[in-house]
């Protein structure tokens, strides 16, 4: 269940909140359970959200609440309230432009150079956790773009899983309200979907032909061990879902999974540290990726 | 490449008379090389109040709706407003705005302060971050690192123009380009820039090093931070106003491993958890040096 993190307004400011210290209290657990960090200047965010699940709670008191969150019998469930409150499931097509334009001008040209010396001219990729598949549909419909530019004479795979049936049922009918497409050219909806009515779209049989739906469980070792010679993995905003230990094991699942040279792509505001270091972190002009190095490889080239 | 240093040492040395150094620029750096809890605020009002126009500067800034309502109408009164890193960032900005003719800025001037500004930033808060002694000297090193920009403006300019021309077409980094173009790059000239002005060593080996990927031993650490300030800058859309097609490993870099030699802290340094603290800082430094130009502008229309 991939969920985009909400970038609510700020609303409060830490100044003003006489609860400071437990926000920063609730900001550090956070940060510890699922690796997204509210910088201070970003902490309103947090704190409405906090708000939120305080109002539900009954409780106007942050220090309360951080007790729900860490000594209370409810805690774990509170805290995974809390995580959804964070990471909302609303999410459109392109949402992450930064994280295309380091696939095209920084990684694809790299995969495609040390691939064309070897093996066949396919790259292979996998939105691990693709809930109601907008990622995979904005995937294929870049690649589909550099089809006859970066992409001549290669062909490509795109795996989309879920963990969640109805989730997949959505993605694989692919169809969209407009609220989905709203940062999509109006030539790739004229090339890409179709309209079905009721201010919905559809993705067309080519858009439709490019991914494939699996229900794969990211925890499940046998699985996981399936997917392999992977270049590319997205992964966004899964794993703050996890306990320390279950990440670590996925992360080193998706490490293998990976050819070397291979990416994984996390939510911008997610991070591996302390999680697992086989990876390197590279940042790309305003997006992170992680990277599988490749033996003698240096990524990026220029700096 | 001798040839060139030799040619553009002499002509550095000119610098001076093609343009004049505002006086408070040697107090001010002098002033900047002090931890913030040691500068004396009148020394800061004696300053600003020094040169008129940096004061009407800070007047205006001060009675921008950033900084509320209320109507401020002495030097005092715009410095305590602005806070004392504004203070600094202004009067250094604008003493070396004035270094060079409006004519001869290559790069738009606001996208060089968002940038020297930025890198000030990040040396600091890394410096912070891994306990170096003096972390203030990072913010100044940071702030002078491509002061090298300025010598070319003046001294190379339609060369200059052209190199950033073809660099902004092509998304490749600046030094690459003046190195196959003008034989030298902003470090080299950034370099004698920092000696005739005097400055310590490591200033110069910051301003002279910064775009060294190879090893750099005899580089102390602050070379070290600015070349990763640097960097992060650049993939936080503060590079020199055009978006750089770049994939980089900073915990891989050299700088990086040089440092954290001599600072096991930042091991303990998360890099995403990093670059979004400073993405938010950032849209401060947006904010001042929109402030200062726009003010600039309306300035300047108002006198045209």
């Amino acid at each position: 269940m991939p969920l985009e993190i909400a970038k609510a307004k700020p609303a409060l400011s830490l100044e003003s909140n006489p609860g400071a210290s437990a926000y920063l209290t609730i900001r550090d657990l956070i940060y510890q359970t699922s690796g997204i960090y509210h910088p201070n200047e970003g902490l309103s965010v947090l704190i409405s959200h906090c708000a939120h699940r305080m109002a539900a709670l009954g409780t106007t008191s942050p220090s309360e609440y951080l007790e729900h969150l860490t000594t209370r019998p409810n805690r774990a469930a509170e805290l995974r309230l809390l995580l959804n409150e964070i990471a909302v499931s609303e999410t459109y097509m392109f949402r992450y432009p930064a994280q295309l334009d380091a696939l095209r001008n920084v990684i694809l040209p790299q995969i495609l150079q040390v691939k064309g010396f070897v093996g066949p001219k396919c790259l292979r990729f996998w939105c691990a956790g693709c809930a109601t598949g907008e990622e995979p549909h904005t995937l294929a419909m870049f690649l589909l773009e550099e089809k006859e530019r970066l992409l001549a004479g290669w062909t490509w795979d795109i795996l989309a899983t879920d963990l969640n049936d109805n989730s997949l049922e959505t993605a694989g009918a692919g169809i969209y309200a407009e609220h989905a497409l709203r940062a999509t050219s109006d030539g790739m909806r004229r090339k890409y979907f179709k309209d079905v009515g009721d201010k919905k779209l559809q993705a067309n049989d080519l858009l439709k032909a490019q991914i494939r739906f699996d229900r794969v469980n990211l925890s499940d070792d046998s699985q996981m061990l399936f997917q392999k010679g992977v270049d590319i993995i997205f992964c966004r905003n899964v794993l703050i879902y996890f306990d320390p230990a279950s990440k670590r094991r996925v992360v080193q699942h998706f490490y293998s999974n990976l050819l070397p040279g291979g990416f994984l792509f996390l939510g911008c505001d997610e991070s591996l540290f302390h999680v697992d270091d086989s990876f390197r972190l590279v940042h790309f002009s305003g997006a992170t990726g992680y990277w599988k190095p490749a033996a003698a490889q240096a990524v990026g080239g220029r700096q | 490449m001798n040839g060139e240093r030799s040619q553009l040492r002499a002509q550095i040395k000119q610098l001076d008379s093609l343009a004049t150094a505002p006086a408070i620029l040697k107090p001010l750096l002098d002033m900047m090389r002090l931890p913030s809890d040691q500068i004396k605020l009148e020394k800061v009002i004696e300053l600003v109040s020094y040169d008129s126009a940096i004061a009407a500067q800070c007047l205006r800034m001060a009675n921008s709706p950033l900084f509320g309502t209320r109507y401020i109408e002495t030097v005092r009164s715009a410095v305590m407003a602005l806070g004392l890193e504004r203070v600094r960032s202004i009067l250094l900005g604008l003493c070396m705005n004035r270094l060079i003719p409006q004519s001869k800025w290559v790069i738009a001037p606001d996208a060089f302060w968002r940038h020297s500004l930025g890198c000030a930033l990040v040396a600091q808060r890394m410096a912070q971050k891994i306990e170096y002694s003096e972390p203030e000297k990072a913010y100044l090193a940071g702030l002078l690192h491509d002061l090298g920009f300025l010598v070319n403006s003046v001294l190379y300019t339609e060369d200059f123009r052209e190199c950033l021309r073809r660099a902004a077409e092509q998304r490749a980094p600046l030094h690459v380009i003046e190195a196959q173009l003008l034989g030298f790059t902003h470090c080299d000239s950034g370099q004698l820039l920092c000696e005739h002005w005097g400055l310590s060593k490591e200033f110069v080996d910051a301003a002279r090093c910064h775009h060294d990927a190879g090893p750099l031993p005899a580089a102390g650490p602050l070379a070290n931070l600015v070349r990763l300030s640097d960097l992060l800058c650049r993939v936080r859309y503060l590079g020199y106003g055009y978006d750089e097609i770049m994939g980089i490993d900073l915990g891989g870099d050299t700088a990086w491993q040089s440092l954290v030699v001599i600072y096991p802290a930042l091991k303990d340094m998360d890099l995403v958890r990093f670059t979004l603290d400073i993405d938010g800082a950032m849209e401060q430094i947006v904010e001042t040096v929109d402030s200062v130009f726009a003010a600039k502008r309306i300035a300047a229309s108002a006198t045209s």
